[in-house]
């Protein structure tokens, strides 16, 4: 018996089951429970939002050069102005700032250019960004070469300070996190144990632990002609910390990718770092950017931390501005700013890294 | 096979009293086994009696305690350059194709010939699309692995290992995992690979491609060969009762 021998018109759906009527009713008010729950939430938003408006925009002061300027009924962002350049390059030498301002477009730059997907030679910025982009940094930021006058790190701050911990923190712990999770599954047991009792070291003590040992303890232990600088000496501590949970988050993608895969890349003859760094390394990766990033994000807001041993990133120069007599009384506006900056960077990577997975995602779902 | 004097060098593969342990586990017990080149071997027996892994000590997926394994002549050691120039010259096809989800199928087949044998690209892709052809798959060389039936994969995962150009080829049950509608294709495929000549073990369960193909049927139990004969003879008259039994079972209805 034959059912349905033409395939039936395709028609519109039902009234009322479309639309953005019927998304409020099937998701806000379908119920008398739920459209109470609707409206209360409604009414706490209003509660919310309205005073934070008329606080932070409406009758906020915008302009101005002293504390004078500000009516103090809404915030007043006279004071990050006025210390905008502060919260930026530290106490970097104003007539100096074209080289760090040189250093950021450099970066943002290159940023861009890995970020967006139609631009060519990827892997050549990639070297650049790694190999050379470093040299020129350090080399505009801390001068004493080229006729450039030098500007010692204890002068470093602000924005600036924070990005270079993050991107340095972030650039050293992906590889060294990597080679962690090889070793602690390696088969070797001296590797194996080398490594476990590394990782379990670092994530068994508190950043600012370490911070401060690297600060304080470290100077005892050297020799006093050995004098390593202190911004090195938070970076190193700062990336190892974070080499440390990178590694596990990595040894968790490479747990879940089957046994199958090495096998089927060890039977076509692969060498053991061709397998894991052509067929393994890249399905984990991938797997893994959630947690690679939610390293990263946790990475770039303990940077914050360095404050502890008296570096002044981007929070701890709007802290330290907020001590200053002439603008007492701004820490709001302080806290504010800050926490905005950092959002924008960790929304950022968050939204870069779902759309990296989106990207990956096609075409291998098994 | 006819020819009773064997030259040594037209063995493809040697075990000689191989024994393999897991724990205290005995899975491999005397495995004496000689393959010529362009033998064809079938490997059948109950599960867990040591079939698959038999296969996976040739190319060393697993480490047999002690004997002596060659592979066209090559003795087997723990020595990491001696494996891999091994498995250089051992196709294997596994159960559960175990493609690589993040390359495309041609990536797949590329990829060993560019890394291993280090062929330039252009070279590497018109060898694989030349056995994708064979193996009837060419026009999905540009898909993803989870895009393909299983199947499809299999077939793909052949072409793989063939493109290595090697001189035996592993088969470790490779239709078991596959709908029953797509075992043909990929037995297909075997048997034109068989009768090319290539030397082939083949862990499998499909008594038809063994009558057909086969040029020694093994059939192993709890970790030993239990009786080995060609496939004529080896089903018509089994000679050992746990041959008759599992034959009557896989047979039997």
């Amino acid at each position: 018996m034959i059912h349905n021998k033409d395939t039936l018109p395709q028609q519109p759906a039902p009234k009322g089951s479309i639309g953005p009527i019927a998304w409020l009713r099937g998701n806000l008010f379908n119920g008398p429970i739920n459209s109470l729950f609707t409206l209360l939430g409604l009414y706490v938003l209003y509660l919310l939002v309205v005073p934070t408006i008329q606080w932070a925009f409406i009758d906020a002061d915008w302009v101005g050069t002293s504390r004078e300027d500000c009516s103090r009924v809404g915030a007043c962002w006279v004071f990050v102005n006025a210390r905008f350049s502060q919260f930026i390059y530290g106490l970097y030498p104003s007539e100096e700032y074209w080289r760090a301002n040189i250093v950021f477009a450099m970066f943002a730059g290159i940023i861009a250019w890995m970020v967006i997907p139609r631009l060519p030679f990827k892997r050549w910025m990639t070297l650049f960004a790694l190999l050379v982009f470093p040299v020129i940094a350090y080399v505009l930021l801390h001068g004493g070469y080229f006729d450039l006058p030098r500007v010692s790190t204890h002068r470093w701050g602000g924005l600036m300070l924070t990005l270079l911990l993050a991107t340095v923190g972030m650039v050293g712990a992906l590889p060294i996190g990597i080679v962690l999770a090889l070793g602690r599954r390696s088969t070797m047991p001296i590797v194996r144990t080398f490594c476990v009792i590394f990782i379990e070291f670092w994530r068994g003590v508190p950043l600012i632990t370490i911070l401060f040992m690297a600060s304080v303890m470290l100077p005892l232990f050297l020799p006093s002609e050995m004098n390593v600088d202190r911004l090195i000496r938070a970076l190193i501590g700062l990336t190892l910390f974070q080499s440390a949970y990178m590694a596990e988050v990595i040894r968790g993608g490479l747990q879940a990718i089957p046994k199958g895969q090495d096998e089927a890349a060890a039977a076509l003859g692969m060498t053991y770092w061709k397998r894991m760094g052509l067929i393994v390394m890249p399905q984990a990766l991938k797997m893994m950017i959630p947690g690679i990033v939610n390293t990263f994000i946790s990475l770039f807001k303990d940077t914050t931390l360095v404050m502890i041993i008296g570096l002044f990133d981007l929070l701890g120069i709007v802290q330290a501005a907020l001590s200053d007599s002439r603008w007492l009384g701004f820490s709001i506006e302080g806290y504010v700013f800050a926490a905005f900056v950092f959002w924008i960077f960790c929304f950022s990577m968050s939204r870069y890294s779902q759309y990296l997975e989106r990207k990956l995602n096609t075409g291998h779902k098994q | 096979m006819t020819q009773a004097a064997t030259n040594a060098s037209d063995l493809m593969v040697e075990m000689h009293n191989v024994n393999k342990w897991y724990g205290d586990f005995h899975v491999l017990r005397d495995i004496y086994l000689e393959v010529k080149r362009g033998e064809r071997i079938v490997v059948c027996g109950p599960s867990g009696s040591g079939k698959s892994t038999l296969i996976r000590c040739i190319n060393h997926l697993e480490e047999h305690q002690k004997g002596d394994i060659s592979v066209g002549g090559v003795a087997l050691t723990q020595d990491v350059k001696r494996i891999e120039q091994i498995r250089r010259s051992v196709g294997m096809v596994f159960q559960h194709f175990n493609l690589f989800p993040h390359l495309s199928v041609l990536e797949n087949c590329c990829i060993a010939p560019m890394w291993v044998q280090k062929k330039p690209r252009k070279e590497a892709e018109a060898l694989a699309m030349q056995y994708l052809e064979r193996v009837r798959i060419a026009e999905q060389a540009d898909k993803y692995p989870g895009q393909l039936s299983g199947g499809q994969q299999q077939r793909v995962a052949i072409a793989r290992s063939l493109c290595m150009h090697p001189d035996v080829m592993l088969f470790d049950e490779p239709t078991s995992a596959l709908d029953p509608e797509m075992i043909k294709e990929v037995l297909d495929v075997m048997v034109e690979l068989a009768e090319e000549g290539m030397t082939m073990i083949c862990v499998t369960h499909e008594m038809g491609f063994a009558k057909t193909v086969a040029d020694r049927v093994i059939f192993m139990d709890q970790g030993q060969i239990i009786e080995e004969n060609a496939p004529e003879p080896f089903f018509n008259n089994p000679q050992s009762e746990r041959t008759q039994l599992f034959l009557s079972q896989i047979l039997g209805h």
